[in-house]
């Protein structure tokens, strides 16, 4: 670190603690949001798997509302319409809609390694920050301590 | 002498305040493309990947319409170029916007010296 944080004032620590937190929250919420992303791909793969021709033609239950199904049969088992961003959606088959997921989630799981170690560092380095912190507020406490005991003698 | 300093310097920073204002304003606008092009850049991969006999199709309201796959291709094709053209020119906009503000500090900082002076002469005539 160019900047001996022993040489900077309390209030400039304190500055410096306040950008650590909100980036450590910042990291922290963004894992959060990959991670749930993550948790959705994961779902719709494992949704594909009742796509197989063992229950083709079966009945099942469509939810037209939250509240309000509607019995439908299986007739297609091999096509599946998947959302790839920005309003397109594409028709692929239930092979090639696995390796999208699967591509989705090896992308996420990249990024989620790829903010992990900045999010180490700027933990580290907070807790660096209020360790010098500490051990000056307790200077000066002393200090003031020490001048608080010299002053009642003097009077 | 003091008091007209003293409403310069106001006004100026007033002045000073509304442009930093206008550059975070920019750099969200900045920000928020930036997403778009990511967001784009994936959409553009995966439609790459395609074969003609997969069928895309297009989210209008709440309605998918059939579209072909060469002209899904060139509409994102159009947008990423769109959205790197708006980059561009906020990245200049920005540039310029850094390079007044940073004018703009010296101006304050020289009209804020001078009116310490002028307080300083002020306090000593009393």
């Amino acid at each position: 670190m160019a900047v001996n944080l022993t040489e900077l004032s309390l209030q400039q620590l304190e500055g410096l603690k306040t950008q650590f937190d909100q980036e450590v929250e910042f990291l922290t919420s963004s894992i959060g949001q990959l991670k749930v992303v993550q948790t959705k791909y994961v779902e719709a793969k494992d949704s594909l798997n009742v796509l197989n021709k063992s229950n083709e033609g079966k009945e099942l239950l469509v939810p037209l509302t939250s509240s309000m199904y509607v019995p439908g049969t299986l007739n297609d088992v091999e096509h599946v319409l998947v959302d790839v961003g920005t309003g397109y959606y594409v028709e692929k088959n239930v092979e090639d809609s696995k390796a999208f997921f699967k591509r989705k989630i090896d992308f996420l799981t990249k990024q989620i390694e790829k903010i992990q170690p900045a999010l180490q560092e700027k933990h580290g380095m907070k807790q660096a920050v209020i360790e010098v912190m500490n051990v000056k507020i307790q200077q000066l406490q002393q200090s003031q301590q020490a001048s608080q005991a010299v002053g009642p003698a003097k009077a | 002498m003091a008091e007209a300093l003293q409403k310069k310097l106001q006004s100026e920073l007033e002045k000073y305040k509304q442009m930093q204002k206008d550059v975070s304003k920019s750099m969200s606008a900045r920000q928020k493309l930036e997403a778009q092009l990511t967001e784009n850049n994936i959409v553009k991969e995966e439609l790459d990947i395609l074969e003609s006999a997969n069928t895309v199709y297009k989210l209008i309201g709440p309605v998918l319409v059939k579209q072909d796959l060469d002209e899904a291709k060139a509409t994102v094709a159009k947008r990423l170029e769109y959205i790197n053209g708006e980059i561009q020119r906020y990245e200049t906009l920005l540039k310029d916007m850094e390079k007044k503000s940073e004018q703009h500090r010296e101006v304050l900082s020289s009209l804020q010296q001078e009116y310490q002076k002028a307080q300083g002469r002020a306090v000593g005539k009393v």
